[in-house]
């Protein structure tokens, strides 16, 4: 079969699902989706592991009316790759969705809906990873941004929701709208839909600002600063399932487009490595600072998926550099770290936001203040979010070190091959951002997991929380056993990414396998380590069994320092654990207290309230005034939009008049 | 192993010298020097007490403490002999699997719910990340002075080269032994003599450890001391033969503990609030050696 039949093929079936889903009674729409999901991605899994073993597969549709007259479908190592991502993450999203909206049963249509735009979202995402042609990428670019929108608005009595669902919508659109703007160009210059033409005008004069135009629109889904302020609100609305899903890919395909991107520039490597090696940084800095403070545990893990962005982005970066600088192992450490933390940050932010959703489904608030104590009553879920932590942390023997340890390696031989002084101290303030961001993330994941978890519960909740179904632990169980295959075999992972770099960038790689072979070992020489590691904690922990059998162990209260009556309230809350952290970084982290004051007339104070959040200062300071300049011009245009319906027709009227004139005095062609 | 075997000899003797010399230095006459190891054999035939509030956490947290510290102590060459571990970029792995370690030693204070814990937890947090770019920026200018980067090939050619890399392993030394201070939670940052409630970071984190775990978190505290002191003695120690590094490489340590005793004599506890930027001036002078080594290499154009 051709790579085209196994999109058709995708085609019918999301077709079938969704007719199926029509008509199928209301309880077994999840197992249909469900399946439609996995043979969706069975379908579309064959050509990337052919694709991925060295067969880039490679079709076209003739379309005789489309613009361009063929679509080109293609499949390369790089999109396997991602769509292999997309996959394993969306059938474990749909496998968690299953149990997590059991809840959500007396919302009928609801659900429908929510499954009928799940499944196109699962295959809307693999499209943009297959099509080259500029207008089938953006039809699938647009179906994914809108299908998700309306996965985040699943609840959408709910005033909060629907308030964060406009502003991804129109974040989404902005992206859209760059992309749009690069393809017109792009077309103006080349005659050709098709985005590897970049390549053609790559080295004409003007190239570089389509580069920036499609760079904006990219780095709008990744969530690069300062175009990450959607993601901290879509993700607390979403249902978590939605939020693993969009987290651990949706942000990824933005990283896809760059790197494509990136793949057809042929000059003026350096600098766009440099800035995007320094805007990474800084992402992954801010992302992580403002994830230390946030008290809504989804909201911290949105901004922990801002920092994640970073350091893919600081790989990225650093291969670029080495591309300009002609060094081959930079750019093979760089892109497969990049790559590899690519797929390891879907594995475990999946993880972490289908555990925060277990928590969430069971005690129905995020605000960490509330929460404590679960390890007993959710131990399984408790431990899912735990490996979630260390992974996140990039913590040996988990599979986040092996990513950062390749990005850090790139660091290092950046530092032993590239020249110039400005250079070696870019490449040493990326070390310390990348070693600080490390810091603070083991900071905000103890704080998390800490508060949630462990102590005693700080509130009463209504119902005893309790453990989660089979069903929702199942791709939790999955994601981990993927987890651990990358920590203990990472060479296998490793190699596979190299034969991507080295077919995307097959221009600047003339031999990777001798230079390469050293960090290979290195590689199985971690994940040995690794296993090693496991064994002696197995070890030490065995003895200290046998020797601690034979003692007494008695369990008492928690010593109080001589105070005999502690409550719950009194244990340190989130706040206070990252109170200093917050102060020292004031200058980032900004902190406001609402309160009403004590006028001096008022005698007799009565109950007032205090309470004090921390805001996102680019957001409040750079993108909220931006808006609203910009919208007070547009005001003078509100007459267009005046909600009535005769005047919606006249501009149709008007719209197809246009075109008919336009056609008949041929302006356009 | 050598190195491994010889960090576990010291780590017996590490702290007993320190208290010899803080108790030399206020006129008692003190313990011997096995007096604190033989607390922690004690320690270690004794049965133990857990928080009801704890979970399995808590009992796990010191034993994966230690495992943790073991493995980073292989790494750790000696001389002309690699560590048992040992590959490029290997001093990354080290600061990654010690930060496991203390995940564990945080979240375990944390699972027993008392607020002393909890600030001792959030200041141990806090504090290890500050220290964390310093070691980096050290082992990345030795990187980039030597052009390697396992811990092995590093110090091995370190000695091999000018008289100028032992000024800077001066100034490294100056940054590693304060950072053996912060990490072990010691004199200038925090106080490990006062009263349990009192000392603010490590010590008030293990407060409901008992037993057995609490035996191995404090020989977790020495193994860690002299895992610092042989990478300080590896910045001095060339591929000199066996018979002449041994007996210098425990010189260093004692040199080292000496120093630790009299550092605790001599200083003051500094406020909390002034502790990161006591933690940051590390970072500066650990950024005074890279740019050091830049001038040595002439990168500076």
């Amino acid at each position: 079969m051709d790579v085209s039949q196994y999109i058709l093929l995708s085609v019918l079936v999301l077709f079938a699902g969704i007719v199926g889903l029509a008509f199928i009674s209301s309880d077994k729409r999840a197992i249909l989706s469900i399946s439609i999901v996995i043979i969706n991605a069975v379908i579309t899994s064959i050509p990337s592991i052919m694709a991925l073993t060295g067969n880039p597969q490679s079709d076209n549709l003739l379309l005789p009316h489309f613009p361009g007259g063929t679509i080109d479908i293609h499949i390369d190592g790089l999109s396997a790759w991602f769509i292999l991502i997309i996959n394993f993450t969306s059938v474990n999203g749909a496998l968690f969705g299953s149990g997590y909206l059991k809840s959500y049963q007396n919302l009928r249509t609801n659900l429908g809906f929510h499954w009928v735009f799940y499944i196109l979202f699962h295959i809307s995402m693999v499209w943009v990873c297959v099509f080259d042609h500029g207008i089938m990428f953006l039809i699938s670019w647009e179906l994914m941004s809108l299908s998700s929108l309306m996965l985040v608005i699943f609840e959408y009595q709910n005033k909060n929701v629907i308030k964060a669902g406009i502003n991804y919508m129109l974040q989404m659109h902005l992206s859209v709208v760059f992309l749009t703007i690069g393809f017109i160009w792009l077309f103006t210059e080349t005659g050709s839909f098709n985005l590897s033409s970049l390549a053609q005008v790559a080295s004409s004069k003007h190239s570089l600002w389509i580069f920036i135009l499609f760079f904006i629109g990219f780095a709008i889904k990744a969530g690069f600063i300062p175009f990450h302020t959607w993601l901290p609100h879509a993700h607390p609305a979403a249902p978590s399932h939605v939020s693993g899903v969009m987290s651990g890919v949706i942000v990824k395909l933005g990283i896809f487009g760059i790197i494509r991107i990136i793949s057809y520039l042929n000059h003026s490597w350096f600098i766009i490595g440099e800035i995007l090696l320094s805007l990474s940084v800084l992402t992954a800095l801010y992302g992580i600072i403002n994830a230390a403070v946030k008290n809504d545990f989804k909201q911290s893990l949105a901004f922990c998926t801002i920092e994640n962005i970073g350091i893919i982005g600081i790989g990225l970066g650093l291969g670029l550099i080495g591309i300009g600088a002609q060094k081959e192992t930079l750019i093979i450490l760089g892109f497969s770290g990049a790559l590899i933390h690519i797929l390891n940050h879907s594995l475990y932010k999946s993880l972490l936001f289908f555990s925060a959703g277990s928590v969430y489904q069971q005690t129905h608030t995020r605000n960490i203040e509330k929460l404590g104590g679960l390890m007993k009553s959710m131990p399984v879920t408790s431990i899912f979010f735990l490996i979630g932590a260390f992974a996140i942390g990039g913590l040996p023997p988990f599979n986040g070190f092996i990513s950062e340890y390749l990005i850090y390696s790139g660091i290092f031989n950046g530092l032993f091959t590239i020249k110039g002084i400005s250079n070696v101290i870019l490449l040493v303030l990326s070390l310390v951002g990348l070693v600080m961001v490390g810091g603070i993330s083991i900071l905000a994941f103890t704080k998390l997991f800490g508060v949630i978890f462990l102590g005693h519960p700080r509130s009463e909740l209504h119902e005893q929380p309790k453990e989660v179904t089979f069903i929702m632990q199942l791709p939790q169980y999955l994601i981990i056993v993927a987890m651990l295959s990358i920590a203990i075999f990472p060479q296998f992972f490793f190699s596979n990414s190299i034969t991507i770099v080295e077919s995307v960038f097959s221009t600047h790689i003339s031999n990777s396998a001798l230079q390469m072979a050293s960090t290979t070992n290195n590689m199985t020489t971690i994940g040995q380590i690794s296993l090693y590691f496991m064994a002696l904690v197995v070890l030490i922990f065995t003895m200290r069994y046998y020797v601690l059998k034979k003692r007494t162990q008695s369990f008492s209260e928690t010593w109080g320092c001589g105070y005999v009556a502690p409550i719950p309230h009194a244990q340190y809350t989130g706040r206070s654990y990252a109170r200093s952290f917050a102060d020292l970084f004031g200058i980032i982290i900004r902190e406001r207290k609402v309160f009403d004051k004590i006028s001096k007339t008022q005698l007799y104070p009565g109950h007032r309230k205090f309470s004090t959040y921390y805001f996102d200062l680019l957001e409040k300071y750079l993108v909220t005034p931006l808006v609203k300049q910009l919208s007070f011009p547009l005001n003078y245009f509100q007459f267009i939009q005046n909600g009535r319906i005769q005047s919606y027709v006249i501009y149709g009227l008007f719209f197809i008049l246009i075109v008919f004139l336009g056609t008949a005095l041929s302006l356009i062609k | 192993m050598v190195s491994f075997l010889l960090i576990i000899l010291a780590s017996f003797v590490f702290i007993g010298v320190v208290v010899r010399t803080k108790s030399i230095a206020s006129g008692r006459k003190g313990p011997g020097v096995m007096q604190p190891m033989k607390d922690i054999i004690r320690l270690w035939r004794k049965g133990a007490v857990y928080s009801k509030t704890s979970s399995f956490i808590f009992q796990m947290a010191p034993t994966i403490y230690l495992a943790s510290i073991l493995l980073a102590i292989a790494m750790i060459p000696h001389g002309k002999l690699p560590g048992i571990i040992s590959f490029d970029g290997d001093f990354v792995m080290f600061a990654y699997i010690l930060a496991f370690g203390k995940f564990w030693m945080i979240i375990s204070a944390l699972d027993t719910g008392s607020s002393f814990e909890g600030m001792g937890a959030s200041r141990e947090a806090l504090y290890s990340m500050l220290v964390e770019p310093a070691f980096f920026i050290i082992m990345g200018s030795f990187a980039l002075f030597t052009g390697y980067t396992s811990f092995y090939d590093i110090f091995s050619t370190l000695n091999y080269g000018p008289y100028i890399s032992y000024l800077i392993g001066l100034l490294a030394t100056f940054v590693l032994v304060l950072i053996a201070m912060i990490e072990n939670s010691r004199m200038p940052v925090d106080d490990p003599k006062t009263h349990l409630e009192l000392t603010m970071i490590h010590e008030v984190m293990i407060l409901d450890n008992s037993g057995f775990d609490l035996g191995n978190i404090f020989y977790a505290t020495s193994l860690k001391f002299s895992m610092y002191g042989a990478l300080i003695a590896n910045l001095f120690l060339g591929a000199v033969p066996l018979p002449i590094s041994i007996p210098s490489f425990f010189i260093i340590q004692f040199v080292f503990a000496v120093a630790v005793g009299i550092l605790e004599s001599f200083m003051a506890r500094f406020r909390m609030s002034h502790n990161p930027q006591f933690i940051f001036i590390l970072t500066s002078v650990s950024l005074l050696i890279f740019f050091g080594v830049l001038l040595v290499l002439g990168k500076f154009i």
